[in-house]
């Protein structure tokens, strides 16, 4: 029913709100770009109505479930075809993942388990092998979920992300991408093209752990990723990340401060993953309440130093 | 939008006419007439619409019919040869690993591809939980299920397989 009259927009909106079951998909126009040109194009030219999509396994439920709502029709713009996104690249010191490698792909990747063994980890614990052959990287970043599994350990990893747009390519810290639950620095008309990693050095050792409410295809309750680096029997370099503990998955860095400089004690590893809990205020859902989120966060943070400290061995 | 969409549907190429908005699901089971693609929780959460795409298996409820455009799909529908069921179906009748059936063509797909990826690595436990993750029984036949993946992998090492 064409009928767009704001009144009726509000009352078609409540009506849908409270209605559960499957909710039709908006009118669509498929766009399947080849070329990075051709990408740039489409964002360009559509504008408000454009979409940016590859495995769509978010996209189709955020649609079914009500929680995006569209009156206008969306030109979807498919990048999952596109050869330029779609490979695993190791340049000197940098491994560089296009937004539209699939999970599968992470896990069959010997360059990420060589150089990112930590992003390996977390990907086989999420969702299931029909999503992760059609999941993308770039997906699960740009939908900015505080549950988000790619996420702790890219955090940890100090990896960025390239932004495409029709004025060149920008560099972003993934530590200042996320603004918010579902939100994130890119804009309309840009594009999220690529994931860059610097590599694992010799004297490192990263973990990822993940607390759902049950271990397979689960949402994390809270998820922890750890990087150290030791030498001679210190800590020289942390990082601790978390997620669903906060609107955007986060560091700690009044815990990594204290870990470093460090010896490798118990003592020390117990009283950062104290803090590293202290300075979190995670919310109550239906998933969990925050004082399980903190006491899990505490444990997953201090089992992944130890774990880190283990392999470091 | 409505467009032409040409794919080989079970090894047969094929040209359906398909609206953008539609899902891989929807137009297997209203144009393509697969009705063993099951429609259930239409979220990635239950498996029971999985089919292979070029040979993987995936959720067809998640993917947009406009995307395989060119690409492979096979259903449990194009397992049977010459109105013969193919050992893996044998292997889940005989094992008992069907009950209700409603998961059944999901699981069968799912596990299809789990033992031509095998090779000659007999498939453990293990590994066929973690394979089928994605693919809810709520019959709690999993046991069963997978006695019969088992089974249909010693069918196909034994050379009856296709």
């Amino acid at each position: 029913m064409p009928d767009n009259s704001a009144g009726n927009n509000a009352m078609k909106n409540s009506v849908m709100k409270n209605f559960i079951g499957s909710r039709a998909m908006p009118d669509l126009v498929y766009h399947s770009p080849k070329e990075m040109k051709d990408l740039l194009a489409l964002v360009d030219t559509h504008g408000s109505s454009a979409r940016v999509v590859a495995g769509c396994t978010d996209f189709i439920p955020s649609i079914r479930t009500g929680r995006w709502c569209f009156d206008q029709e969306l030109n979807l713009i498919d990048i999952s075809k596109m050869p330029a996104l779609n490979q695993i690249e190791k340049t000197d010191d940098v491994l560089k993942i296009g937004a539209g490698v699939s999970l599968t792909r992470i896990l069959a990747s010997p360059e990420v388990k060589v150089h990112c063994p930590v992003l390996a980890q977390a990907v086989e614990q999420m969702a299931s092998l029909q999503v992760r052959n059609t999941a993308t990287m770039g997906g699960n970043i740009c939908m900015a979920s505080p549950a988000a599994d790619t996420v702790p350990p890219l955090l940890v990893s100090d990896a960025w992300v390239i932004i495409r747009d029709a004025g060149g390519e920008h560099k972003v810290l993934l530590t200042d991408f996320f603004t918010g639950p579902g939100r994130s620095v890119l804009t309309q008309g840009q594009v999220l093209t690529h994931i860059c990693i610097p590599v694992k050095k010799n004297n490192e050792s990263a973990w990822f752990q993940k607390i759902g409410t049950r271990t397979a295809v689960i949402i994390s309750v809270v998820s922890a990723a750890v990087r150290v680096s030791v030498s001679n029997g210190i800590f020289e370099t942390a990082r601790i990340a978390l997620g669903s503990v906060a609107p955007t998955p986060v560091r700690v860095a009044a815990a990594e401060q204290f870990l470093e400089g460090k010896p490798l004690d118990d003592q020390v590893i117990t009283e950062c993953a104290r803090m590293a809990a202290h300075a979190i205020s995670p919310i109550s859902d239906l998933r969990s309440s925050k004082e399980y989120r903190k006491d899990v966060a505490q444990t997953l943070v201090k089992r992944s130093i130890f774990a880190c400290r283990e392999a470091l061995k | 939008m409505k467009m032409p969409l040409t794919f080989m549907l079970n090894n047969q190429q094929t040209t359906l006419e398909v609206d953008a908005r539609q899902t891989l699901l929807e137009v297997l089971r209203n144009q393509g007439g697969m009705t063993s693609v099951h429609r259930s929780c239409e979220e990635g959460e239950c498996g029971a619409c999985t089919v292979l795409l070029n040979e993987e298996p995936v959720n067809a409820c998640l993917v947009l019919a406009a995307s395989v455009q060119g690409a492979s799909v096979l259903t449990s529908e194009g397992l049977v040869k010459n109105g013969k069921p193919h050992p893996l179906m044998k292997a889940f009748t005989d094992e008992l690993g069907i009950q209700c059936g409603f998961c059944t063509p999901g699981m069968l797909m799912n596990a299809y591809a789990l033992i031509n990826r095998a090779g000659d690595n007999l498939l453990t436990d293990q590994v066929i939980r973690k394979t089928l993750e994605g693919n809810l029984c709520r019959c709690t036949g999993y046991v069963n299920i997978i006695k019969s993946v088992q089974t249909a992998q010693k069918a196909k090492l034994a050379g009856e397989w296709w």
